[in-house]
């Protein structure tokens, strides 16, 4: 069985001017010195053309930390792709969002942290909130798609009709109300984020109750946080499946968390063709169709549709990456799970301030070679 | 609007796409910013002229309806 990636997830950087607390990328950042060229993204946007992808989001990091953004728009464009820039705003001056939408820019997608000044500039670790606001008039006023992405937890999720009401005020194309998904930093602060089972429930019926009042407006899509799901997500649409995710430094993954799976190598636009790591790599290959299954993952009827859930979380939770998501109801380690339910749910009448862990930025150097 | 090698015709909107068959193609190429919607209806008439027009106004308008609803388009 062939599979074709669809969207290109390029992490064109790590460095970020925001610290936040639920910030996706790894707890092993990629510094500077290491990340691919101009030309270097060039060739690979081509590559991935020429394999299938029609989506291509720019992210990071922060990827307007890198002088050349527009440099980057323009070679995804050229290449026949979809272009996203996924960003935090920050520092994006008028005339460089114009050269950016000049450069072919189809969609940006702008986050916030909250719908309060304050509360969204602790999650954020930095004073972000109100240069989000201006820059987001602006984005309106150019013609191409605006999303506004708000990532939501047991902190802010108190605050979501206000949340919503920011985007309807701000004309967004589509609001994605996302739920913290618990890796890298989230993972870390996972006790501190995660809503209980009532804030997800009232949730749903938030968005349920927005949509039908906004159709054809804003378009919502609300990610809820698997934990307490029956059933495990079908993570990223299955490992090696349909998206792939190239980090700062050219290494080609099936998904934000996967280095964090130890035993598996993965290989780099600089020393391998992209078409060789999507079809042949090894780390690729590992876990396609269903034969590194255990039960009950092996014999459920549901492993074509969710394909055992996520690996990195079966990792994070058992040790094992080939284990049954946890969060499956059938999975034998589901206790785990309920376990930090419970204890997000004690915590949550905690009063004084959250001890947050918040993202660092990458040294100028390599990991592996700073420091003794 | 991009050619996708094996899924043909696809109209790529942010984090989705939506396939594109029969007059679609040809629908979104006419919605090109300064055409009116009586405009986009009379092109095709013209183009399909062996079609009941009357059913290329409800269809054209079925379409473009949906894709407004998909946030793809905007009328001005």
């Amino acid at each position: 069985m062939t599979f074709v990636p669809r969207a290109l997830i390029a992490e064109v950087t790590h460095r970020c001017p925001l610290r936040c607390v639920y910030c996706s990328n790894p707890l092993e950042m990629r510094s500077r010195s290491e990340e691919l060229s101009t030309a270097e993204w060039q060739r690979v946007f081509g590559e991935a053309a020429a394999l299938g992808v029609l989506q291509l989001h720019l992210t990071g990091g922060e990827p307007l930390a890198r002088p050349d953004a527009e440099q980057l728009v323009k070679s995804g464009r050229a290449s026949g792709l979809y272009v996203n820039l996924i960003t935090s705003g920050i520092g994006l001056a008028e005339a460089r969002l114009e050269a950016l939408v000049a450069a072919g820019l189809d969609h940006v997608q702008l986050s916030f942290q909250d719908s309060e000044q304050a509360h969204a500039d602790e999650i954020a670790g930095t004073r972000a909130h109100a240069a989000k606001l201006e820059l987001a008039q602006r984005i309106r006023k150019h013609r191409i798609a605006f999303t506004m992405n708000i990532v939501v937890h047991r902190q802010n999720l108190a605050r979501l009709r206000q949340m919503i009401a920011l985007a309807e005020e701000l004309c967004v194309d589509k609001l994605e109300v996302a739920n913290v998904q618990y890796y890298g930093w989230a993972f870390e602060n996972r006790s501190r984020l995660l809503p209980t089972r009532d804030q997800v429930r009232e949730t749903v019926a938030i968005v349920d109750a927005a949509r039908e009042r906004l159709k054809g407006r804003m378009r919502i899509d609300c990610v809820l946080p698997d934990y307490y799901a029956r059933y495990p997500k079908a993570c990223m649409g299955g490992w090696g499946q349909g998206l792939m995710l190239i980090d700062p430094a050219g290494v080609v993954l099936p998904c934000h968390a996967a280095r964090i799976i130890p035993g598996l190598h993965f290989d780099d636009v600089r020393s391998k063709p992209l078409r060789w790591i999507w079809n042949e790599s090894a780390a690729f290959e590992r876990f396609r169709g269903d034969g590194w299954m255990q039960e009950p993952c092996r014999s459920c009827e549901r492993k074509t549709r969710d394909f055992g859930g996520c690996r990195c979380q079966a990792f994070l939770y058992t040790g094992d990456a080939d284990a049954t998501d946890p969060v499956c109801s059938l999975a034998p380690q589901r206790g785990l799970i309920d376990a930090v339910i419970a204890n997000a749910a004690t915590m949550n009448g905690e009063s004084g301030a959250p001890k947050w862990v918040y993202r660092i930025n990458p040294s100028n150097t390599p990991a592996h070679t700073s420091g003794d | 609007m991009s050619q996708s090698p094996d899924l043909g015709p696809v109209l790529l909107l942010p984090e989705s796409m939506l396939r594109l068959t029969g007059p679609g193609p040809r629908i979104i190429e006419l919605c090109d910013g300064t055409r009116t919607l009586a405009g986009v209806v009379e092109a095709l008439q013209s183009e399909f002229s062996a079609a009941d027009p009357e059913m290329i106004h409800r269809e054209v308008l079925a379409f473009l309806a949906s894709l407004e609803e998909r946030r793809a388009l905007n009328f001005e």
